[in-house]
């Protein structure tokens, strides 16, 4: 008996030593989107410890999470990933009683499509897609996508490389539903896009900042987290929301469902609703921020940035998820650039 | 072998002339970009896309970015145990083709070469389900295993072609003064495929500290190698850091290998 | 002749592979099926599967993947692809030979050096030489102002996102792959051979076609393999250089994993890539032994 009890006291022992019983948080997130710092705070007040595991896109996150690679306890999907993962189940409910911070969040971001009673998802950053000109070189006045893909731009423009996004302009101009993709709307769009990609002279989702400043470009339709370095780098390049519509992304904290460390995710999305710390998140990135609190607390400046506070009424929806049709998407533009 | 022989016998300076001149030519290609980036690495412009003005802010920032340079540490273990396992497996593997007909010589051949035409994202995906089916968990293990997977071929194919047409008496010399397969291996067949093995070696580091899609899949946290941190930082931006840590590296390098001779007298 | 073939040697007790000759051969061929043949097998049985919505397949067996494999589209895109690589190969075999036969008849101690230094470029990450290169090309870039500089009254050149950037950075990839193989066999080179052909007459371009590229011949078939087969998978240059206009099939197999979540059309599409490499391959090395 006394041998047991030893036994069972030095596994303990070892147990704890291979810190089984420390506290931590395995964090898979969008690589350089949450601030070191940030992560740095969190650990000092809390004690726990942050292991930080990026991705680069939601697919890269799907496809990780469906190999099951790994023991994640927070992931940072975009809206229409965390759709498809709460209807598969693979979300945990989150216990608000925990979040407190909760009450920071802006009303225009809580009961979206993608999660409609906020069950599962807490905003972290938000964006749009929209459309920079360099004023000094474009003297039109620019509003929508179709004052953007006209011949006279030839060789002018640069876009995201991005085929979803893509086909989604291309709906707003014709005046399709964005978030309804069907082989008749495909039909229907694919003289527009055949006729925008000839006069596109880069296909650019990473750094499409790159040729515009260079200055191989006039025009862009980008990430507004590229406008806003642009902006802040030179004030010529402006932020326009298309005037047909734009897609609005949201990228959300939500809980795997068979997360080891709820408690200590918990205490992270309540971390990171701090307004002060928040205020850090924006001060690293420029995207919109939903904390309504955090947003009292920018600087002017900040707030004066176009591309992360357009001004202006604008149609801005967020992305659904259009299962099988993202395939038809990538063969229809497969097949429109295979032959430029 | 002499210590110098000359390029080619005596009168053709020209030819000789032309070789060096081209060989110059295809350095500063080789080099045009790199000085271009040592540069920019000066650049006060945070998105160092055009020039703007001279600074060393980033060479300080830098020593304070612990996970960049732990990301640039992990690239230098990973490419250094990369380079050691593809060199024994892609030697070993070349001598033992060329010297035996092994009843599946050709099919071992063929199986070798799949790996360099297999795309990353397939070798990445098929190995993380792999790694997970048999429960390996992700790490530097499993970066390795990637990236020797990728890089024992260009060893192989670089001995390969050295052995071909390789003087074998000197290998039946050996065997008939007794020595045993292994021993004539080590004695005679290595050091005539060293310049082959150095070649390969530096293939095989060099795909390893550049490669990114294959370590997207199969790394964990704490073994992200340089590319992938790269980039990571590439959504917002490459800043001039990354430009500073190339250049420190690439000047370390290149310094050394140029005093190298001289390094060595000092030590003497 | 093809890197890899087996020699021409008669086949004695001595060829004959004893236990420990497999046993040294062991690991190689254990790597091989764990780490080729598996990941080959899996992605063999994913081809036949139905894409699942979130990425990943469902077991349920089907050809229509393969159908769709051949679609003229796809077809464009890998003919494409293959154009660009063997372009790619002729001029770093070009580019790269001289520079190779330079290096390997320089003194001995030198010669490791100015290999090494053809490699060190390419420790740098790949994304920051790329835009480094964007500098040079741009069209208010370095090249261009040297251009105007030198007042030849010719440019600027419209360079940047163009085929011919895309071949520039290309062969600016894959070159150091073209060079150190041709020095491997290069090096070995006995100059008494040369000497005999000029002895006998020959002009040094004679003794080089005649002499010179055939004995070397291993090493540039090496190089070839060591260029063309990954050149044609490659699409990160092509879209950074190119500004991603035409796909090549490197990105449309990507894509089915990162965009399209079509696991099992990018699983076919691998497939059938590999076994038309295999395929040539053997063809190659077949008639390469019978020729031998």
């Amino acid at each position: 008996m006394k041998s047991l009890k030893q036994l069972l006291l030095a596994l303990a022992v070892l147990a704890g030593s291979l810190g089984l019983n420390a506290a931590e948080l395995n964090l898979f997130g969008w690589s350089e989107y949450v601030p070191q710092d940030v992560l740095d705070g969190f650990t000092k007040e809390t004690g726990i410890k942050v292991n930080f595991e990026t991705y680069a896109s939601n697919e890269e996150l799907l496809s990780k999470l469906v190999a099951g690679g790994g023991n994640y306890d927070l992931i940072q999907p975009s809206e229409y990933a965390a759709e498809l993962m709460i209807r598969r189940k693979m979300l945990a409910p989150l216990d608000k009683a925990q979040i407190p911070n909760l009450k920071n969040v802006a009303p225009e971001f809580k009961g979206l499509a993608h999660d409609p009673k906020d069950e599962f998802t807490v905003p972290y950053m938000s964006g749009t897609v929209g459309i920079v000109v360099n004023t000094d070189k474009v003297k039109d006045s620019i509003r929508g996508y179709k004052d953007v893909f006209q011949a006279k731009f030839k060789d002018r423009l640069v876009v995201l490389d991005d085929n979803r996004e893509i086909v989604t302009w291309a709906l707003y101009t014709a005046g399709l539903p964005a978030n309804e993709i069907n082989a008749a709307s495909l039909a229907k769009v694919r003289p527009i896009i055949a006729q925008w990609v000839k006069l596109v002279k880069v296909f650019d989702s990473g750094s499409p900042k790159t040729a515009l400043i260079n200055g191989d470009v006039d025009i862009g339709i980008v990430w507004s987290g590229e406008a806003a370095l642009l902006w802040n780098e030179d004030k010529k390049f402006k932020y326009v929301l298309p005037a047909e519509g734009a897609h609005r992304f949201i990228d959300i904290f939500c809980i795997p469902a068979d997360a080891p460390h709820k408690k200590e995710a918990h205490a992270f999305i309540n971390y990171i609703l701090r307004p002060d710390v928040s205020k850090i998140i924006s001060r690293d990135f420029p995207y919109t921020n939903p904390n309504v609190e955090a947003r009292k607390i920018l600087s002017p400046e900040e707030l004066a940035n176009p591309a992360s506070y357009p001004a202006g009424p604008a149609k801005l929806e967020t992305f659904r998820d259009i299962g099988k049709a993202a395939a038809d998407i990538d063969e229809l533009m497969t097949d429109i650039k295979s032959a430029l | 072998m002499p210590a110098s022989r000359p390029l080619i016998p005596s009168g053709l300076t020209l030819l000789n002339w032309f070789l060096r001149g081209w060989t110059a030519l295809v350095f500063v290609f080789l080099y045009a970009p790199i000085a271009v980036l040592v540069v920019f690495s000066f650049n006060s412009s945070r998105l160092n896309i055009v020039w703007e003005s001279f600074t060393f802010t980033w060479y300080e920032r830098l020593a304070a970015n612990t996970p960049l340079i732990r990301a640039a540490k992990n690239s230098l273990i990973v490419a250094t145990a990369t380079t050691i396992l593809s060199v024994v497996i892609g030697t070993a593997g070349a001598w033992l083709l060329h010297r035996y007909r092994f009843r599946f010589s050709r099919a071992i051949q063929t199986l070798v070469a799949i790996p360099m035409v297999m795309p990353e994202i397939l070798l990445g995906i098929s190995l993380l389900i792999m790694f997970v089916t048999i429960g390996l968990n992700l790490g530097f293990a499993s970066v390795i295993i990637g990236h020797v997977t990728f890089s024992f071929p260009f060893v192989l194919v670089a001995v390969q072609a050295r052995l071909q047409g390789l003087d074998s008496s000197l290998e039946e010399a050996a065997l008939d003064l007794g020595a045993t397969p292994l021993k004539a291996f080590w004695l005679v067949i290595v050091p005539s495929l060293r310049p082959a093995i150095m070649a390969g070696g530096l293939m095989a580091f060099t795909l390893s500290m550049d490669e990114l899609i294959v370590t997207v899949f199969v790394k964990s946290a704490a073994s992200a190698t340089l590319p992938v941190k790269v980039f990571d930082m590439a959504r917002v931006g490459l800043n001039p850091m990354l430009n500073a840590l190339s250049a420190i590296f690439i000047v370390a390098t290149v310094a050394f290998v140029l005093f190298s001779e001289y390094l060595k007298k000092l030590s003497r | 002749m093809l890197a890899g073939t087996a020699p021409a040697v008669p086949v004695s007790d001595h060829n004959r592979p004893g236990w420990k000759a497999w046993a040294l051969l062991a690991p190689m061929v254990l790597w091989l099926i764990l780490f080729v043949v598996v990941p080959g097998l899996i992605l063999l049985v994913y081809s036949f599967c139905e894409r699942d919505e979130i990425g990943g397949v469902m077991f349920t067996f089907t050809w229509e993947n393969y159908a769709r494999v051949f679609d003229p589209v796809y077809l464009r895109i890998f003919g494409r692809s293959v154009w660009y690589a063997a372009l790619t190969t002729a001029i770093c075999a070009v580019v790269g030979y001289p520079v190779a036969y330079y290096i390997a008849r320089v003194p001995e101690t030198l010669r490791n050096k100015l290999l090494l230094l053809v490699m060190v470029p390419f420790w740098t990450s790949f994304l920051i030489r790329t835009f480094a290169w964007i500098t040079i090309l741009k069209q208010e870039g370095l090249l261009n102002s040297l251009v105007k500089a030198m007042g030849a009254g010719i440019g600027p050149f419209d360079l940047l996102y163009t085929p011919t950037a895309v071949v520039i950075g290309l062969v600016y990839a894959y070159l150091p792959f073209m060079i150190l193989p041709i020095y491997g066999s290069a090096e070995k080179l006995d100059n008494s051979l040369i000497e005999a052909a000029y002895d006998l007459g020959a002009s040094p371009v004679r003794a080089f076609s005649s002499v010179i590229v055939p004995l070397t011949m291993p090493g540039i078939a090496a190089g070839t393999l060591l260029v063309f087969v990954p050149a044609i998978g490659m699409f990160a240059i092509t879209d950074l250089m190119g500004g991603a206009k035409v796909p090549m099939i490197g990105n449309v197999i990507q894509n089915q994993f990162l965009l399209a979540r079509n696991w099992p059309f990018g699983a076919a599409l691998g497939v059938v890539f590999m076994l038309m490499f295999v395929v040539t391959y053997v063809i190659l090395q077949r008639r390469a032994s019978r020729s031998a």
